[in-house]
Order: structure tokens, then sequence, then C-alpha cells
């Protein structure tokens, strides 16, 4: 049964594709001069302006799983996903720029990883380093595996060409530009995103009749699910207890699970994040950096997840469904059906077939360009933190001390090739053997989720010692896996969802158990490590000078315009990020 | 300044919009009253928002050519000529880190 409608593409679309393709190769080839040092290419130089640092580091994050996802999250949870900006996001990115950046970019790390190397030691660095290279080549090869499937799907395309094409042009415009082009493309990226997204989510509004006809529409659904008719309206009134709500998680889960372990952990330790602050030109403006990012960033809800609400409720769809949204087929060919009987959705498929219901030949292209470009602007992301992180923390630091400047620009560039090479294999592995990666994905929680205890603890105490942080950081992925091996997702079955080691509490959802095992590996991770820095032996106050709170003169800013200063910008957007969960409370 | 090498980051983002406006706009005209407006609510939406990136394009062109001008673009330069990737190589030499 054919439940896709494939679009066909017009030779216009084909041009808005040509010269979004042209301006991001022309950029690449007008900055090659400008790659000279390993620091230049790993670190551009030093020497970018904050507005565009603090664009690239939201774009870097906007790959397409982000764009789909969302949509997707949007048509199952409806306005409530909000909270991975409002409370999953923005609080976190204020902290980073005020409190981490000065010790980040202070320290003259190049990496987070040597910060780690600084502050503790290096078997802690090595650790971070490793697992956070493996993780990106993983990432991008799964986003790559996720985008081939999709356009093989909507537009017919195959697999292999689309996967090639994109991975070609990403690896040209890097080895061409290094960071600096990676982090230009970005912001060109972000700007793409937006001007492709902001008439979709116009033109979707004003089918369903606005935010009005929009709410209505939605209530009748919820009321139907068996929710509160304002469940997917309104983002924190049913979020008193689990059972009402879509997301299925209740409120203390999601501001400490999300809101501080899960949010925290990537914003203030990611280097996929950070390195594009530290490319900034100065305190001032990597500080400044994710605090310009956390502007728009707060209303991108509006962007990726309206989508996804949108195509819920929209007529015009001619198959078995919701919406526009499409229902999963079993090998079959028949809709898949859950325990209870009900068809499940696609939800992925949310925001590109509301693009392709909605957009003539002409916009269609430059819809489609806007999802190419987020998946461009995540894996240059994954790229080039991945190539530093080689090159600086594993190649440097173990295999290759002391070689000239010139040699590790060379071998910047060769990890840039294999790390490209790699994630085209990890996403063959991922269309071969699709459990393997959900496997790969749930390891990396557990790692990531203890992280950021480690780096609040060694920045803000400073008798955490290196031997403190590294059992901290184990003990932590540890907790992770025994939690989850010891819970289940309500209706999930025994296995990669959990409870392989028993069952000893049933959650209301999966994200509510994905929740409270980043809270049980962060609270291990903060409770081992301090209990081992005590009875090891901390280092002088000499050698952490510059890298912990207390010995670290206070960043001045008074040389700025009051209204230029990273505080004043910090508190601007967490008044305004109160006043948006206000609004949609 | 680094001359020649640098480039305000305004002025390929100003192109790009500005052709994508051009080319969608243009096609807007030349589809207008077209059935293939029909997916979008009888809006001819390829002219009118082409005609939004075409002003936006033309807008990032003129404030990147004005900066360019007046030599102070917001543009990186090499590590060499930033005081911060100066200090920066001269830590890593300082360390070890290479030679």
């Amino acid at each position: 049964m054919d439940i896709v409608r494939q679009a066909h593409l017009a030779p216009i679309d084909y041009v808005v594709m040509a010269v979004y393709f042209a301006a991001v190769l022309a950029v690449g080839w007008l900055l090659r001069r400008l790659m000279r040092t390993s620091t230049d290419f790993f670190l551009s130089g030093r020497s970018l302006p904050p507005w565009v640092t603090g664009l690239a580091f939201i774009s870097a994050n906007l790959g397409a799983q982000e764009v789909l996802g969302m949509g997707a999250s949007g048509a199952k949870y409806g306005i409530a996903t909000s909270h991975f900006y409002w409370v999953g996001a923005i609080p976190a990115m204020v902290f980073v720029g005020l409190f981490m950046m000065p010790f980040y970019y202070g320290s003259r790390a190049r990496s987070v990883p040597e910060y780690l190397k600084l502050r503790f030691d290096e078997k802690t660095r090595t650790l971070n380093a490793v697992s956070f290279a493996v993780m990106t080549v993983f990432s991008s090869g799964i986003s790559m595996y996720a985008l081939g499937k999709l356009l093989n799907l909507l537009l017919g395309w195959s697999f292999d060409a689309s996967i090639f094409v994109s991975a070609i042009i990403v690896l040209a415009y890097i080895l061409l530009g290094g960071l600096t082009s990676a982090i230009y493309n970005e912001v060109l990226q972000f700007f793409l995103i937006v001007f492709g997204f902001l008439p979709l989510v116009f033109l979707g509004l004003v089918a369903v009749g606005g935010w009005s006809g929009l709410s209505a529409q939605l209530s009748q659904l919820s009321t139907a699910r068996g929710f509160p008719a304002d469940a997917y309206t309104h983002a924190w009134r049913t979020m008193g207890s689990a059972s009402q709500n879509p997301v299925g998680v209740e409120w203390f889960g999601l501001v400490m699970g999300l809101g501080f372990v899960l949010s925290f952990g990537y914003w203030c330790t990611d280097f996929l994040v950070v390195q594009r602050a530290m490319a900034a030109e100065s305190m001032t403006a990597a500080r400044r950096t994710p605090l310009i990012a956390a502007l728009p960033k707060m209303f991108f809800p509006f962007l990726v997840i309206l989508p996804g609400m949108i195509a819920l409720v929209i007529g015009g769809s001619h198959g078995i469904g919701q919406g526009l949204i499409p229902a999963k087929l079993t090998a079959a060919g028949t809709p898949l059906l859950d325990g209870s009987g009900h068809t499940v959705l696609d939800y992925d498929l949310a925001t590109p077939m509301l693009l392709m219901r909605l957009f003539p030949t002409g916009m269609l292209g430059l819809g489609l360009t806007a999802l190419l470009a987020s998946f461009m602007s995540g894996m240059a992301g994954n790229v080039t933190a991945f190539n530093t992180v080689w090159t600086y923390d594993i190649y440097q630091a173990h295999i290759r001390k002391g070689a000239s400047d010139a040699h590790y620009l060379w071998m910047g560039r060769a990890a840039t090739v294999a790390g490209i090479v790699l994630a085209i294999a990890a996403a063959y592995v991922a269309s071969a053997f699709n459990n393997i990666m959900d496997m790969l994905q749930l390891v990396f929680a557990f790692v990531n989720a203890p992280l950021f205890a480690t780096f609040f603890l060694g920045m803000f105490w400073r008798r955490t010692t290196g031997h403190g942080a590294f059992t901290g950081l184990l003990c932590g992925t540890l907790g992770a896996a025994i939690h989850h091996g010891l819970t289940l997702p309500a209706g999930a079955s025994v296995g990669i969802k959990g409870g392989y080691l028993g069952v000893i509490h049933t959650y209301p959802s999966e994200l509510a158990q994905t929740f409270w095992t980043a809270i049980t590996a962060w609270t291990t991770c903060t409770v081992i490590t301090i209990l081992v820095s005590i009875v090891t032996r901390p280092r002088p106050d000499d050698e952490l000078r510059g890298l912990v709170y207390a010995l670290t003169p206070r960043p001045r800013d008074t040389e700025r315009k009051f209204w230029q200063r990273p505080m004043t910008l910090g508190m601007t957007v967490l008044v305004m990020t109160f006043l948006l969960n206000f609004v949609f409370f | 300044m680094s001359g020649d090498a640098s480039l305000d980051l305004r002025l390929p983002i100003g192109g790009l919009f500005s052709v994508l406006g051009l080319v969608i706009g243009a096609y807007g005209i030349a589809t207008n009253g077209s059935p293939i407006y029909e997916t979008s609510l009888s809006i001819n939406i390829n002219l009118w928002w082409g005609l939004v990136m075409l002003i936006v394009g033309l807008i990032m062109l003129a404030m990147g050519m004005r900066a360019t001008r007046r030599h102070h673009p917001s543009a990186p330069v090499t590590a060499a000529e930033s005081p911060m990737g100066r200090e920066t190589e001269r830590r890593e030499h300082a360390t070890g880190l290479e030679r």
C-alpha cells in the first residue's frame, strides 16, 4: 500500500538547491587562505565576532534530527515539547555563558577534554575524548541514515546518492576552510532553515484557522485520547501528574531530569557546541556566544514544533493515520497496531508531510534545501568537533607528541576525511542493523548523563581530584546502566527498553525513565566524586589558577555598554523565557 | 586587518538570499494564477517570499559592503593576526605541544 505520496520536483526546485550548494562551497573556497596553522583550522584563529559564533552555536545543534524530531514530538506531545527549549536549553545556555565560559576560554584549553586534562589528569581527559569522538562519528552516521531514508521515501532519490553528495559537500568545505568555514556555513544554514520554515508555519496556521483554530481542534483530539482538553496547547497546566499529559512525565522529573541533568550536561560540556564559543575573538565574545544563541533559540518552538502540531489536525491526507501523519506499516504492508489496538503513527514524517502539503513548486525546493541545510550543519558540527578532539586530545596526547604545527594541520585534514568516511560506514551499519544503533545511543546516554557533575564539581570545588572525577564518571555511567536495567516504561517489553536486570519499577513513559536514569547517574557521579576526592590528595592551589572558581579573578565587563554585558544579556534571556512559559502555561 | 583574505559573513549570506529571492520571486511572477498555488491556499507564496528574501539579502549585502569599505568587517583573520590566537599559539609553544 502506498501510504506516502512522492513529490515530483520541477527544474526550479533543483535550481534552488544548486544555488545553496554553490554558496556553501564558495564560502569554503574564499576562506581557504586563512588556514595557515592548526589554530586557524581548529579554532578559527580565535578571531570570530560573537554574533557569528552565537548563531553557529545553535545551528551546529540544529541538525536534521532536531528539526524532524521536534516536529515529531510536537505531534506526539503538543506544545509541551517546548520544555526541551524553555526548560531543557535556555537556563543551561545562560549558565555556561555566565559561569563556565571563563574557565573554558580563560584556561586557553583548545578543547573540552583538554580542559579536563588541565584541571584533573590525563586519564579523565582520555576517557572523555574517546567517548566523545566515537559518539560524534556515530551520531552523524545515524542522522545521515535518517536523511537518506527520508529523501528516498519523499522524493524517490537513491539512498547512496543522497548520502554521498551531502557528505562530499561537507567534506569539501571543511577541508578548504576548517572550523571557520564550518561556522560560516552554519550561520548561513541557520538563516536558510529560518527562511525555509517560517512560511511553512505561516501557511499552516492560516490553513487551520490560526492559533485558536489549532487549539480548538487539538483539544478535541486531546479529549479523544483521554487527556484534559488543554493538554496539547498548554505547557505546564497538565504537568502535575504523569497520567494527565501526553509526555507522561510529572513536573519534578521534568525539571530535574531534563532541565538540570540532561540539559546542563549537553549545553555546558559538549564540545560540539562549546567549540563555537572557543573560536570567539575575546573572553567577552566567548561568554556572549551562548547568550546570543539563546535569543533565537527561545523562539524555535514556533518554528520546529508548530509544524508537527499543525500536521496532526490539518486536512488533505489520503491514507490511514491522523491528519497528515501516516501510520507505520508492518512488514506485510498493513498499519501497525500497538498493544491496545490503536494505529501507531510515523511521527517523524509530520514536518516533511506538511512541507509537501503546503509548498508549491519553487518553495518546495527551498523547504527541502532548508532540511538539507539542517542536516549539513549538524554533520559539519560533528566533524569539526571530531577532528579537533582526535588531533589534540588523542593523537597529540598519546600517539605523536611534539611534532611540527604543519604536521598537526595535516592530521586535522586527514581526520576530517576519516571522520566522514567512518560516519558513512556508520550510516550503512545503521541501515543494516537498526538495533545496534538503538543500543549505541543508549550507551551514549549512559556516558553523557554524569558529565555535568564532573565539570560542576571541577569548576566550583577546588578540592575535587583527578581520581575522584575519573571514578565518579565511571560510576555515574554504571549507575545509569543499572537504573535503566531495573526499570521499564509502561507497555514496553524487557530488552533494549530496560528491565534486563529485573523490573523493580515501571515508569509511565519512556521519557520519564530517561529523565530518572539521568538523575540517578548525576547523583551517583556527584556522591562518588566527592567521596573519592576526600580520600585522595588534591592538587596545590598554584596549579589550579584560572581553572576553578575560587582561584580565578571574576571577568570584568565594564568596558562594554551595559546592554552588551554578558550579565545583562543573560538576565534578559531568562526574563523573556519566563514570560514565554507564562504565556503558554 | 588581513586585507584580501578576510570575508565579512554578511556578504555570502546576502548574496545567497538575493539570488534565491530573485529566482523564486521571478518564478512566482511567471506562474502567477497557476493551479500550483492551490496547495498554498491560493497565496502566491513564491512571489511574496521571494520578495522578502530579496529585501533581506540586499540589506545584508549593503551592511557587509559598508563595513568592508570602512575596513571594519566582522571577519575572521589568521591566528597570527588576532590577539587571542597569538596567545594560544604562544602557549602551545611554551608547553611544548609542538616542536
